[in-house]
């Protein structure tokens, strides 16, 4: 339990740390690596927890493969016309504080209301063999239209990225 | 870690001695590596420092030690000097996760005056029991070292070499993955120990429930349930491992040397270590699911292997089940590596007689190709898994 605690604190320092400095990094390609560290801690938050499948699954999917592909393509596009033009302006700037205090009311709301301390812990914890049997039953049973619903909107979003750039003559477009 | 400070110190001393074991393998590898080129190419190779040119590797120890330490003026001192580091890191881990031999089980024995109870050491760094979701993990992240190493030079073609290497694992982590969700599928587990323990029987399969034998010669290895599978994962292992045909990151004759070209003296020597740590992982993890791990079935198992010790044991005088038990581990260790030097041997002997690919020759093999295969072979060996295991449960 002692363990858990120091496991907990140093791993929430760390990600607190290294997610402010994902923010405040004015190069995006060192903003993109702190985020990669973020994963990773809050990998070991799962970890930590017991969840070790989690853990590993978040390692594989964003650390492995969805921060790469956010370094790489911040690395292939010059992205200073596309910053310049997020950056600059009264109503662009109003939407993005907008939209941080939509997420901060997200956030706290949901902490407030949640009511994480009234679960029950489970007696025994399950061997680590059940408990990836015991995710996968509930994700084929209770939670099968969630589960479903998500890998349509993956879908969507992909169909969705490739129909853009092909707009307009895509990556072959004259300027 | 352990209950006693016997048992916290061997495990300290075990992910030691498994972490030395992969970075004294590499100089090893070299050596064969260029005598074996050399054969292959009816050359000499190394031959005039030492007896068949051995000490050859500590000539070019010595030779990376003692080289400049050079820094590229305008690129991101930090990121540069971490990028060697982090290129050895997910092979270490990797590795240490990995059993190498059975299981040690210690019997209470006597010793400085004192009882220490009974113990039993795995013969690999850890155990967390989800052994292949960790290895495939932590070796998602040897794309990081690439990349860091490319922007860190701060040169275009250590930055070309950097974006190749990430796009070439990327695409060839999805066909691996899935690749091995057949073995999953089949042994019921992700941990090592079992999947090894799986093909510690006689070929059988299961009909509709009943369970029908084969052979009680041929073992039970994966590789004869899932030979398309095999296949693709020691593919996409050259790809994640950048050996060719798949060494497009660090291709001379475009990149003059790809990420590692403003990497010289030790910190190219970690490049190095990191990719042949890969391949030794990629070895042993093809041994592992596909070729019995460190089993050899009718002859030697977890189970006999104390007992066919015993006669040389008591031949070199040591005469308790514990020694036995010990001398067992070492021998299945032995087993182990002969199978995965056999495949570290089939590694180096594609890089001599394939050609490199072209880079859309290696992307439509990557996504075209074996990307559809793997997803077939999934679908497949869950389809049949479920008929012919029909009176599901047991």
């Amino acid at each position: 339990m002692l363990w858990e605690a120091i496991g907990f604190y140093s791993l929430a320092l760390f990600l607190i740390f290294f997610a402010c400095q994902t923010l405040m990094a004015t190069n995006p390609i060192h903003s993109a690596l702190y985020l990669v560290l973020t994963m990773i801690g809050l990998a070991g938050v799962f970890f930590n927890l017991g969840a070790h499948f989690i853990a590993g699954v978040q390692m594989i999917v964003y650390a492995g493969a969805v921060m790469v592909l956010f370094v790489m393509v911040l690395m292939l596009f010059d992205l200073k016309a596309e910053v310049r033009a997020f950056s600059r302006g009264l109503i662009s700037g109003g939407l993005k504080v907008t939209a941080a205090a939509f997420l901060l009311g997200i956030t706290i709301g949901s902490i407030r209301h949640s009511q994480l301390a009234a679960v029950d812990q489970p007696a025994e914890a399950l061997p680590i063999r059940d408990f990836t049997r015991e995710l996968g039953v509930l994700l084929y049973t209770k939670y099968l239209f969630a589960f479903e619903a998500l890998g349509v909107l993956l879908l969507v979003v992909a169909v969705g990225v490739v129909a853009v750039s092909r707009m307009k003559g895509g990556t072959h477009a004259k300027h | 870690m352990g209950s006693d400070i016997f048992e916290i110190s061997v495990n300290f001393v075990k992910l030691i001695a498994i972490f030395l074991l992969m970075v004294q393998i590499v100089p090893l590898l070299v050596w064969v590596e260029r005598r074996g080129s050399a054969y292959i190419q009816n050359r000499f190779g190394p031959n005039r420092v030492g007896p068949l040119g051995l000490t050859q590797l500590l000539a070019d120890a010595v030779k990376f030690l003692t080289k400049e330490a050079f820094v590229p003026s305008r690129g991101y001192p930090f990121i540069y000097y971490i990028a060697p580091i982090v290129a050895m890191i997910p092979a270490a881990l990797a590795l240490a996760a990995i059993p190498l031999s059975m299981p040690i089980k210690i019997e209470p024995f006597q010793w400085l005056g004192e009882t220490w109870g009974p113990y039993t050491f795995l013969f690999q760094g850890y155990n967390f029991g989800i052994g292949i979701v960790f290895v495939l993990g932590v070796s998602s992240l040897a794309a990081y070292a690439l990349l860091l190493a490319g922007y860190g030079s701060n040169n275009k073609y250590s930055l070309y070499g950097a974006l190749r290497a990430s796009a070439q694992t990327i695409s060839y982590e999805l066909a691996m993955g899935l690749s091995i969700v057949g073995v999953i599928l089949l042994f019921n587990s992700f941990d090592f120990l079992e999947i090894i323990k799986g093909q510690e029987a006689p070929l059988h399969f299961m009909f509709l429930g009943r369970k029908i034998e084969l052979s009680a010669w041929l073992p039970n290895w994966g590789i004869f349930y899932q030979p398309l599978g095999a296949v693709l994962l020691f593919a996409a292992m050259f790809a994640e491992a950048n050996r060719l045909p798949f060494d497009l990151p660090e291709a001379e004759g475009e990149l003059v040397a790809g990420y590692h070209t403003e990497y010289s003296g030790f910190k190219f020597n970690m490049f190095f270590i990191g990719e042949y740590g890969h391949m030794f992982v990629a070895s042993a993890l093809m041994v592992t699911f596909y070729f019995g791990g460190y089993s050899l079935y009718p002859f030697l198992t977890s189970e006999n292997a104390s007992q066919v010790v015993q006669p040389v044991a008591q031949l070199l005088g040591f005469n308790s089940t514990n020694a036995y038990n010990v001398m067992g581990a070492l021998l299945l260790h032995l087993v182990f590596m002969a199978k995965v030097v056999l495949f570290l041997w089939i590694f180096i002997w594609v890089r001599w007689t394939l050609p490199r690919f072209r880079y859309d020759q290696l992307m439509d093999l990557g996504w075209r190709t074996m990307l559809p295969w793997a997803l077939f072979n999934t679908c497949l060996t869950a389809v049949v898994i479920l008929i012919m295991r029909h009176p599901w449960g047991s």
